[in-house]
């Protein structure tokens, strides 16, 4: 054997042996070879052959590609709202306002937006369940059956556990099943309770009543810690009439509304006047300002209030959202004394949107813990969450639960009839009497769920589909109270087209008390309170499960994905604690750690925790959000997203109180991140790059009543311009308008821009590293002086420059300006080198650094199938909704008309409630957005960079805080 | 040796292949165009036969293009107005007719194969009567015209300004199945809205933007 041949063996045996271990550079080549061959077949390939199904027969009226709208009414929570839904090819895809709706006016809020996503959420219930298994509706009918019929031998007792039920047919589908078994009742309790409002009434008018406010008929509006434009029984419809009145009309200074509040909530950022006092303190400034209403004088804050409530008789309102029946019955008395029922408030047509008791429910609860309790039924509830003790309920032998997805009360029901998505079935509602919403459905039931007032009919054996029961309900007992149509049929007919009709309803009569001596009470020793209160986004936690509801920014503390203890400053110094400090709040009723938040403007003896956090239902969020390095889950180490602090509320004296005196706080030592999103994209300068006298910008600008128009505002920036005029749009220009004296920052705006516009959610983690991709965000402006702090809110979005600082640094041209004056940003040349967003002096350009899904399974049928969703690496921000631009330009021309003015409206737009957008063209003189963008309250944030924004921004009018003090000064 | 023939021989095919792609470059598209593409369908419909020889209107079955942004394919309900009476060629029923006469007896319904694919999915019977207890089936038609997903391309406003169908499909009045004749590119769709803003269509002044949120948003 030669050396050769030896040689060459081995090194052949060695290549054939581990050819793995040890790939050489021919392996290399030849995979590498591979790999460019396999790729250029693909590319040579046909794409994916697609088909087109058209139906087999097209319904009259439908055309595929076109969306529909139909009215309904939302189911969101207890206002009521009217509602436009957006079919597109069988599939709703948005959610409006119904603009002629005589309560909501065209608002919805961020709840009722997100109400779409709820359709298509992949954990709802498919189907029944009995004992935690799937089950058919024949078998638990059958069961129930049964079990119902031992009640009756027995004479057990049944109680039906709902929320606010305004709906005429439901209520009495329940009447009517509860009256088979001889001890049957319907309990009903909020969990933003208003029980101790209409307890008050009970006393003070012999109705138990919640009355209708006009905030839009009230000069002065007092306040006593109502969040009446965030979370108040009906925030949308109040901010309608608030902001109708707030806006300056020449001779006629805006409403004055004063504030007072322990927190710091997004009613007392808008307010004239707020002033910051613990719990006890507001029950006695409203015995004291009650003093000066009756007796015509008195000093100091009291004075000042009962003043100016006085100058106002018959145009002024006192609220309070405070549950205790004492301090209700004062309002109720002050504004009997003002003279203003029948003016401001009408009791006679009261509304329905507020009708728990929670008396009743405290009843409820002691009835179970004795066993009294044969069967409960639960609709829309869920007291083992929110009620402090509720969980005594698990007792009772027999749970129906009818629940659309899992929930805490679903965990112990022994049957789960889940009910349909208000999309689905027919019902009706009837906000305030005399005002009656329909709800139709706009799409077939997804699942195998049935709706409630067919399963109620079911089980008093008369099965029939939920339509024949609500229109023979119409038939029989709506019809009568209208005389404008003598034919059913055809005020049925107009009833679905609208959504809604207004009959005259039978008049409550009220039977004024005379006003009882209600003693003042002794001071107490001054205590550290807990004070629970709502978020607009969260309210009491029903949807909680909503992932565009917990990443929507608190309005006040712009804190996302977490509720947290809210301390003042001055308490956090004496606790030395810092944002993000876990602390462990201790009362009679329990303890829960949770993490601080420092907060400005609250006051020192008050520690403020948000409910409707913590719930089961957040638990499917513990996968949401990019899984690396140093991520955090979007969940607490509790598995959920925040704290449940429910069971610190007291239910004492048939009163949910959620003031909680004598709280002992602790540090516990543990540090938990918060996710803000405030600091981000932020406006202001740094301190040490500012040049000298520019620490400081006018971002948010105020004026005072009385100088509106003077001093010529504009006379500011006339800055040369180095850009020749040579790109003047001739057609259309497209503008906005913001109204900054009418934005509260409730959010609404940024839900329906994220629903129309396919905005993923990113999770805790990414919002937490900047990355949030709401379009808008709204910014909020902290200042303080001697009155104390005041807020101000922005909203914030793609300005559309006309000499747009990101256009000039593109390196591939993704984004130009269009002939209409648009700033656009084209995905698919976009190469992600974020020049732009860098450029943008208004912070407005949203990167996807991942690919963020869009829900899984049916959630993406939400998606806007007019929007191109985006992939990761590319850049987006505000278009104006484009596609709505462009859809409202080509209908104008199919039908051979101009686009006038309010055919085309962005999604922001639509939903505001507080109608603080305008969206039109600015080259055509007689729009809405052109006139005000020479209003005398017009300015552009930044104007003085000559970026010459298409976003015109109207002044916050200040009014003097107190009435011999001038207008509050804010930078 | 043996290496330097291998080499000789690698590049001598690789130039012959080059040479070959090279001249036949005009038949290759680049990734994305599918200009050329005929698939087969469902049904063999002939565009040539209605939209050519019978004179249909392109909008009497694809009524959409007037209204909405999709032209779409029609529902099979459109075609059953007129195949309601026509099952099959006319020189078929009249071959019907005439052996039926000879044969001195009743003539038999004559069906095409391919429109009873129509009534099946319809699930209509002999008479065109339907079926109780069978489900309607929509017909699958294979999509000849695509555009990715972030172009938004209108008919709506291309019908209204008096574009002729042909002018993106193509003679499609004599083609028997469906090919796509245009390559449906950008520059090609931007061509377009420059030429006719300048000569207008059919001499109507029109105002096509070429912005780039006219179809990209």
């Amino acid at each position: 054997m030669s050396l050769d041949e030896g040689e060459h063996g081995a090194s052949a045996a060695a290549e054939f042996d581990s050819p793995a271990a040890e790939p050489s550079r021919r392996d290399f080549l030849r995979l590498a070879g591979f790999s460019a061959a396999g790729a250029l077949g693909a590319a040579c390939g046909r794409a994916p052959v697609r088909q087109a199904i058209p139906l087999v027969t097209q319904p009259a009226g439908a055309v595929p590609g076109r969306g529909q709208s139909y009215a309904t009414t939302c189911g969101g929570c207890a206002a009521g709202c009217g509602l436009l839904v957006t079919v597109r090819d069988g599939r709703p895809i948005k959610v409006e306002g119904m603009p002629d709706h005589p309560l909501s006016a065209g608002g919805v809020c961020a709840v009722g937006q997100s109400t779409l996503l709820g359709l298509y959420d992949n954990r709802r219930f498919r189907q029944a369940m009995l004992s935690g298994q799937p089950a058919a509706w024949a078998d638990v009918d059958r069961l129930l059956a049964g079990r119902f019929e031992a009640i009756r031998q027995t004479g057990g007792a049944v109680r039906v556990l709902t929320p606010t039920v305004h709906s005429p047919t439901v209520r009495r589908e329940i009447a009517a099943l509860l009256a088979t078994f001889g001890d049957g009742a319907h309990v009903e309790y909020d969990t933003i309770s208003a029980s101790a409002l209409l307890d008050a009434h009970e006393t003070t008018h012999g109705v138990r009543a919640l009355p209708r406010y006009f905030f839009d008929r009230a000069d002065v509006i007092v306040s006593f810690d109502a969040d009446f434009l965030g979370t108040w029984i009906t925030p949308s419809q109040y901010t309608f009439g608030w902001a109708r009145r707030r806006t300056p009309r020449a001779g006629r200074p805006p409403s004055w509304h004063a504030q007072i509040e322990s927190r710091v909530s997004l009613t007392g950022g808008k307010a004239d006047c707020r002033v910051s006092m613990a719990p006890d303190e507001i029950a006695a400034l409203a015995f004291d300002v009650a003093e000066v209403v009756e007796g015509g004088h008195g000093a100091g804050l009291a004075g000042e209030l009962g003043t100016r409530l006085l100058e106002a008789r018959g145009r002024s309102l006192v609220i309070s959202g405070i549950q205790d029946r004492e301090v209700q019955q004062l309002c109720n008395h002050m504004n009997a004394a003002l003279g203003n029922y029948g003016c401001t408030i009408d009791i006679s047509r009261p509304s329905h949107q507020r009708r728990g008791s929670d008396r009743a429910v405290a009843g409820l609860l002691q009835d179970a813990a004795a066993g009294r309790v044969a069967a409960l039924l639960v609709w829309h509830a869920n007291p083992l969450f929110d009620l402090p003790g509720g969980d005594g309920l698990a007792k009772v032998p027999l749970i129906v639960s009818f629940a659309e997805r899992a929930d805490e009360t679903t965990a112990v029901a022994h049957a789960i009839c889940p009910d349909h998505h208000a999309f689905e079935s027919w019902t009706d509602a009837e906000p305030v009497a005399g005002v009656f919403g329909l709800t139709q459905p706009v799409v077939a039931p997804l699942f195998g769920t049935r709706a409630l007032v067919e399963t109620l009919a079911a089980w008093r054996g008369r099965p029939r589909p939920a339509q024949e029961i609500v229109e023979e309900h119409w038939r029989a007992a709506i019809f009568p109270l209208q005389r404008a149509e003598a034919d059913f049929d055809r005020f049925w007919i107009r009833a679905v087209q609208t959504g809604h009709v207004c009959v005259d309803p039978p008049a409550v009569v009220p039977r004024p008390a005379s006003p009882p001596s209600i003693a003042r009470r002794p001071a107490a020793p001054e205590t550290t309170h807990l004070v629970l209160h709502h978020t607009p986004a969260m309210l009491g936690g029903e949807h909680a499960w909503n992932p565009f509801l917990q990443e929507l920014p608190d309005p006040v503390t712009k804190i996302v994905w977490d509720n947290y203890a809210s301390v003042s400053p001055a308490l956090a110094r004496q606790l030395q604690i810092a944002s993000g400090d876990v602390v462990r709040l201790e009362t009679s009723q329990g303890a829960i750690e949770l993490p601080a938040h420092v907060q400005p403007g609250q006051h020192d003896r008050t520690i403020a925790v948000a409910l409707g956090y913590g719930s089961l239902m957040t638990e499917r969020f513990k996968d949401l959000g990019r899984h690396w390095f140093g991520s955090q889950p979007t969940v607490g180490p509790n598995g959920r997203v925040g704290v449940n602090a429910a069971a610190l509320q007291a239910l004492d004296d048939g009163t949910l109180r959620r003031h909680v005196p004598g709280v002992r706080v602790s540090r516990v030592g543990r540090r938990h991140v918060l996710a803000y999103t405030q600091e981000h994209h932020t406006l202001t300068v740094p301190a040490r790059v500012a040049p000298p006298g520019g620490e400081r910008r006018p971002i948010v600008q105020e004026v005072a009543f009385e100088e509106i128009g003077r001093g010529g505002a504009a006379a500011g920036h006339e800055a040369a311009d180095l850009w020749p005029d040579d790109h003047r749009p001739a057609g259309h220009r497209w503008g906005m308008a913001v109204d900054l004296n009418a934005c509260t920052g409730c959010g609404a705006c940024v839900v329906a821009c994220q629903v129309e516009n396919n905005i993923p959610v990113v999770g805790k983690d990414e919002v937490r590293r900047n990355r949030e991709l709401h379009w808008i965000r709204i910014d909020r402006y902290y200042s303080q002086d001697a009155d104390g702090l005041h807020i101000a809110q922005q909203p914030m979005f793609c300005q559309h420059c006309g000499h747009a600082p990101c256009e000039t640094v593109c390196p591939t041209l993704a984004t130009v300006h269009s002939a209409e004056g648009l700033n656009q940003q084209v995905y698919n040349r976009c190469v992600g080198t974020r020049y732009c967003a860098n450029n943008c002096p208004y912070k407005a350009r949203r990167f996807n650094w991942f690919e963020y899904p869009h829900g899984e399974g049916s959630e993406a049928l939400a998606l806007n199938p007019d929007v191109t969703v985006r992939v990761r690496g590319v850049m987006e921000k505000c278009t104006m909704c484009v596609q709505r631009i462009q859809e409202g330009k080509i209908e104008a021309t199919r039908r051979g008309v101009a686009v006038a003015d309010g055919d085309i409206q962005t999604a922001c737009q639509q939903s505001c409630a507080a109608a603080a957008i305008v969206f039109g063209d600015l080259n055509d003189p007689s729009s809405r957005v052109a006139r005000l963008a020479t209003d005398a309250r017009a300015y552009r944030v930044l104007e003085e960079l000559n970026v010459k924004p298409s976003v015109t921004y109207l002044k916050i009018v200040r009014q003097t805080a107190s009435l011999n003090g001038g207008p509050a000064s804010h930078g | 040796m043996n290496q330097r023939i291998a080499t000789i021989f690698l590049v001598t095919a690789i130039a012959f292949t080059t040479s070959l792609l090279v001249a036949r470059a005009r038949a290759y598209n680049l990734p994305g165009n599918h200009q050329g593409y005929e698939p087969a369908q469902p049904i063999a419909y002939s565009h040539r036969l209605h939209a050519g020889d019978l004179q249909i209107r392109c909008l009497y079955c694809h009524s959409n293009a007037e209204k909405s942004r999709h032209a779409g394919v029609p529902a099979a309900s459109v075609c059953l107005n007129c195949h309601r009476f026509v099952t099959a060629p006319l020189g078929a029923v009249r071959a019907e007719e005439e052996l039926a006469a000879k044969e001195q007896r009743p003539a038999r319904p004559v069906v095409s194969p391919e429109l009873q694919k129509l009534y099946d999915a319809l699930a209509l019977d002999a008479k065109l009567q339907p079926i109780p207890g069978r489900v309607v089936q929509p017909i699958a038609w294979t999509r000849v015209h695509t555009l990715p997903d972030f172009v938004y391309f209108d008919h709506r406003a291309h019908v209204g300004a008096g574009v002729a169908c042909q002018t993106c499909h193509g003679p499609v009045e004599t083609m028997e199945r469906v090919r796509q004749a245009s390559d449906l590119s950008m520059g090609w769709c931007v061509n377009c809205h420059r030429d006719s803003a300048q000569a207008g269509i059919n001499g109507r002044p029109v105002r096509p933007s070429i912005d780039c949120s006219t179809c990209h948003y």
